[in-house]
């Protein structure tokens, strides 16, 4: 019988690629300082629930309407310091560019990684792939439980993280568009992402109450 | 160390440990020494084990892609080394905190959810050979916690299905 795979040289390296982010090793914390740090000794912020909720009511009382683009461009800042810091992280990791890294690879990573930093839990839908729109679901957000009442879904600064994070990592400039929130009483958040001017409809759809059928039906059927 | 001998060093102001407690205290003590024997063979034969576990899956089931065999050789050496760092502390969660969540991204990323179980069966099969009873007894708390993780199938997240049947 032919050995297809060689377990030595799969362990020649004496370093198995397991759970970076995982969270009891991802987090640390220096009590004397009162400092949270990750595994390679960053810094990290803990955000708690008063300052989530001061933030929203402080943009609403300064900036009115303009909050949500406050809070959507704060979040494509955001996104852009988590790409590279999250590319760093994983490159150095795995020993790999991040190029070389499989798609599985790369999407566990961001899972366990967003799940560890507390924004929730996120999977991507590839069901509009060949449409050219990228699905994310994210559920059990901060963001959404902590926002204060709205009509519209709230979550502009996971919006802004997303347009950030995979307009890098695709190299497009992108739209992202929530679609359903948990604050409103949806299950999880859905985002789509796209060309801005093919995800131009769909804001406007949102806004007139359109539900995610509706909006990613209309969508798909653009020529 | 577990939870439960984590917390007897909770509360030294209130009262002196109890003789349950005491005893519970010194079997992990006292089962420190073979623990780490079972250790050092497990870091040793790691590779003889694996490889023999997967040459006899191979055996069984030809048809398995080359491709799947390798991430679940992959998949199983890390659930290998999880549960040998949990049989020396003891704590069988030790496998579930690491490998939940992770370990079902891995499986519905590569499809290797039966590959990777029948896998960890041969690798049983290949511990119960080169271990004595008593020594598998320490590994066994954490074998079953991976057993039970690669048995749950992952879920397709809800929004695929939804999204499936629009």
């Amino acid at each position: 019988m032919t050995t297809i795979i060689s377990v030595a040289d799969l362990v020649a390296e004496n370093r198995l690629p397991g759970n970076y982010f995982a969270s009891d090793v991802y987090v640390r914390g220096t009590l004397e300082f009162g400092l949270l740090e990750n595994r390679r000794g960053n810094r990290l912020l803990a955000l708690p629930e008063t300052l989530i909720k001061g933030i929203y009511a402080g943009l609403e009382q300064e900036t009115g309407q303009a909050s949500k683009l406050v809070l959507l461009n704060c979040g494509r800042w955001w996104g852009k310091n988590f790409y590279a810091r999250f590319c760093d992280e994983l490159s150095d990791f795995y020993k790999r560019p991040l190029a070389d890294l499989t798609m599985a690879e790369f999407l566990q990573a961001l899972q366990q990684c967003w799940h560890t930093h507390g924004w929730g839990g996120i999977n991507l839908d590839p069901a509009y792939q060949s449409k050219g729109f990228l699905g994310i679901q994210i559920f059990s957000s901060p963001y959404a439980q902590y926002a204060p009442p709205s009509q519209q879904p709230v979550c502009y600064l996971e919006a802004g993280i997303l347009q950030a994070f995979f307009g890098q990592l695709t190299g497009r400039e992108l739209s992202c568009v929530q679609l359903t929130c948990e604050a409103l009483g949806a299950d999880y958040n859905y985002f789509v992402l796209g060309l801005e001017h093919r995800l131009k409809p769909a804001a406007a759809m949102v806004a007139a109450g359109k539900s995610y059928t509706e909006v990613m039906a209309a969508l798909s059927q653009q020529s | 160390m577990n939870q439960q001998l984590i917390a007897l060093f909770d509360q030294p102001e209130k009262r002196y440990l109890n003789p349950k407690e005491l005893s519970s205290l010194s079997q992990y003590v006292a089962s420190l020494p073979e623990r780490i024997r079972v250790y050092r063979l497990l870091r040793d034969n790691e590779v003889k084990l694996m490889q023999q576990a997967v040459d006899s899956l191979q055996a069984q089931c030809s048809q398995i892609s080359e491709k799947q065999l390798e991430r679940s050789t992959v998949t199983g050496l890390l659930i290998l080394r999880y549960c040998a760092m949990a049989m020396v502390l003891d704590d069988a969660t030790f496998v579930k905190q690491r490998l939940q969540g992770w370990l079902s991204a891995v499986q519905l990323a590569y499809e290797t959810v039966k590959v990777d179980q029948d896998l960890h069966e041969m690798l049983r099969q290949q511990l119960g050979r080169q271990f004595t009873a008593q020594q598998l007894s320490l590994l066994e708390p954490a074998l079953k916690a991976s057993q039970v993780l690669l048995s749950q199938p992952p879920e397709k997240p809800q929004a695929m299905v939804e999204a499936a049947k629009i």
